[in-house]
């Protein structure tokens, strides 16, 4: 079954749907686009859609294995018609299966989004008056060739969001700005920081943005969090700035997290990005992001600021280079140095820090020159001065980020990850862990007698404790997190621990080994 | 001179009357290429809200054109 195909008869959504039925399945979300009858203010009698097949099927099947990889369900599909179509037909169908139903709906609105905005699929709209024209095509002919006006690139919603002067720079150009669209950021932190980071990255058209924050806002905010309004005091962060920038720019994908960021969730969370930004006002908070960012490969970009003051740092463990931990070996406790609440701050200043910031992630993803890199920036905006400090990789770094090269894991020549039936794995005498939350535990049991349960976050925060005399294999859905945790707990010392390579979910597809007795 | 092969979909299959066409050109990229059916075609799309795909890839502008390559430029888009 191809997951994205084109389709010149009418579409029936009942057997569509069953083509995705999985046991495994708790909930399933559907989208459907409707051929109407109106677009703006012209009444429209009916379309026809045209594809430029061979490469829309390519980015099409692209698209939905994204989703499906970043939204962790069962399987997705899409089906889109071409040809002529009347009011009400269906022109095209999305669905998606997982165990549970947030998944299935947030993987269903990725789909259809990206589907609208980057496959070559054409609608040409006839109207009442007997005349007709393709959508967003004609619009910006007559644009184009009008230098009075601006580029009104599309008549409203998503495609109005026009990238050109962006796209302009040589060094950006649709080559770039299709980098941006298929990058994905985790920012931590939503408040004077995240704002300027978050309304940056999303003019600048990065495709999926993590928004993380668990305070709601408050009116003492408001004077440097531009992206709250008065109305929004006591509502959560990420929720407000989700939705705001959400109406700023509808072309790019949006996820809140509402939640602590913690050790048990940081992983989880950085892992869904391509690079994080640390926009947080915390110690703990900078330091986790710095070490899960050296544990899992992924560039970080770190600010702080204070009263008139910030720094900046960025740091690559995809390219080595130094770390947080480079500077500050120990982690700082708070409390140490004020804070925003403690020492005061002046409104812009995190904004300036924030563009910064965005500005380096900029430079990463489209592999501009001049990046900072085992530097920290100083920026003092009351004597209007910046100077940059090099900062050495440490040879003992604590972050690890000296491991950097062949990972620690590697070089001991174990083997990290495990391929094999979990049936086998228990008779070879390793201990199973369901590292999984007790949830997914409970509506997805793992089917094997004598093994244990404890999820990522309290195996990680050493609750429980590993007997070094056994042997260990970690278990998730998918293989993900039980990789990062074995990892973890390797860098920890732990050389006893193992992942499931795929997860339970490579044990059960048709083919493969079984993953269960 | 290279020859390219030529296809079109949406506005541009209408403006320039065909699906598809063989053309010899000296055209050494999508930049140019795409200025010289401008003028033959009377395309009125500016090149920033186009993208263009080489052998079903999206392409840069500067992408270098040899004999035998495939050139689709696409319009705006409007799936679903």
């Amino acid at each position: 079954m191809s997951t994205f195909e084109f389709r010149d008869a009418p579409l029936d959504p009942a057997a569509l749907s069953r083509t995705l039925a999985d046991p495994g399945a708790g909930g399933f979300a559907s989208f459907e686009g409707w051929v109407r009858d109106h677009h703006e203010g012209r009444r429209v009698t009916g379309l026809d859609y045209e594809a430029f097949e061979e490469l829309a099927r390519a980015e099409g099947e692209r698209i939905v294995a994204a989703a499906v990889e970043r939204h962790g369900v069962l399987a997705a599909r899409c089906v889109h018609r071409v040809g002529r179509l009347a009011i009400g037909e269906l022109a095209v169908w999305v669905g998606a299966a997982s165990a549970h139903r947030a998944e299935a709906f947030a993987a269903c609105r990725e789909i259809i989004d990206e589907i609208k905005h980057r496959l070559p699929i054409w609608k040409k709209e006839h109207y009442v008056e007997g005349d007709s024209g393709w959508v967003n095509c004609e619009r910006c002919a007559e644009a184009a060739h009008d230098h009075r006006h601006g580029h009104d690139h599309a008549p409203a919603g998503a495609a109005a969001f026009d990238y050109a002067r962006q796209m302009a720079l040589p060094e950006v150009g649709s080559a770039g700005q299709q980098r941006l669209a298929e990058a994905a950021v985790v920012v931590i932190g939503a408040g004077g920081l995240g704002c300027a980071v978050l309304t940056a990255l999303a003019g600048a058209g990065i495709g999926t943005l993590q928004v993380v924050d668990d305070d709601t806002v408050e009116a003492s905010n408001l004077h440097r969090q531009p992206l709250y309004t008065v109305a929004d005091i006591g509502r959560p962060k990420a929720e407000a700035a989700t939705e705001r920038l959400a109406a700023y720019n509808p072309r790019i994908v949006l996820h809140a997290h509402p939640v602590r960021f913690t050790a048990a969730n940081a992983a989880a969370l950085i892992s869904a990005g391509d690079l994080v930004v640390d926009c947080s006002d915390n110690f703990a908070a900078k330091f986790l992001v710095n070490d899960v960012a050296v544990l899992t490969g992924r560039p970080a970009v770190l600010a702080s600021i204070h009263q008139y003051e910030g720094q900046l740092q960025v740091v690559r463990p995809d390219t080595g280079g130094s770390c947080l931990r480079c500077l500050w070996p120990e982690a700082m406790r708070d409390g140490l140095v004020g804070n925003c609440v403690e020492a005061g701050v002046l409104g812009p200043v995190p904004a300036v820090l924030g563009n910064l910031q965005a500005i380096e992630v900029l430079k990463i993803l489209l592999d501009l020159p001049g990046q900072l890199r085992d530097e920290l920036l100083l920026v003092d905006l009351l004597g209007l001065e910046q100077r940059r400090l090099r900062v050495p990789r440490a040879a003992e770094c604590a972050g690890r980020c000296t491991r950097i090269g062949p990972p620690v894991v590697e070089t001991s020549g174990a083997e990290l990850e495990l391929t094999l039936p979990l049936a086998t794995a228990a008779a070879q005498g390793y201990r199973i862990i369901d590292i999984r939350e007790p949830e997914e535990c409970y509506s997805d049991p793992l089917g094997l007698a004598g093994h244990d349960a404890i999820p990522m976050g309290r195996l990680l925060d050493g609750v429980a404790t590993l007997d070094p005399g056994e042997r260990y294999l970690l278990v998730c859905t998918r293989g993900a997190r039980s990789l990062i945790a074995a990892r973890q707990l390797r860098a920890g010392g732990r050389n006893n621990v193992w992942s499931l390579r795929g997860g339970l979910l490579r044990a059960q597809l048709p083919g493969a080994q079984p993953g269960r007795s | 001179m290279p020859r390219l092969r030529l296809r079109y979909f949406a506005l541009f299959r209408e403006q320039a009357g065909r699906r598809e066409e063989t053309l010899a050109t000296t055209a050494a990229t999508p930049a140019l290429l795409y200025e010289e059916l401008a003028t033959r075609y009377g395309f009125r799309l500016g090149r920033a809200q186009l993208q263009v795909a080489v052998n079903g890839a999206f392409a840069d502008w500067s992408t270098p054109l040899v004999d035998g390559d495939e050139i689709v430029f696409i319009p705006p888009v409007a799936g679903g």
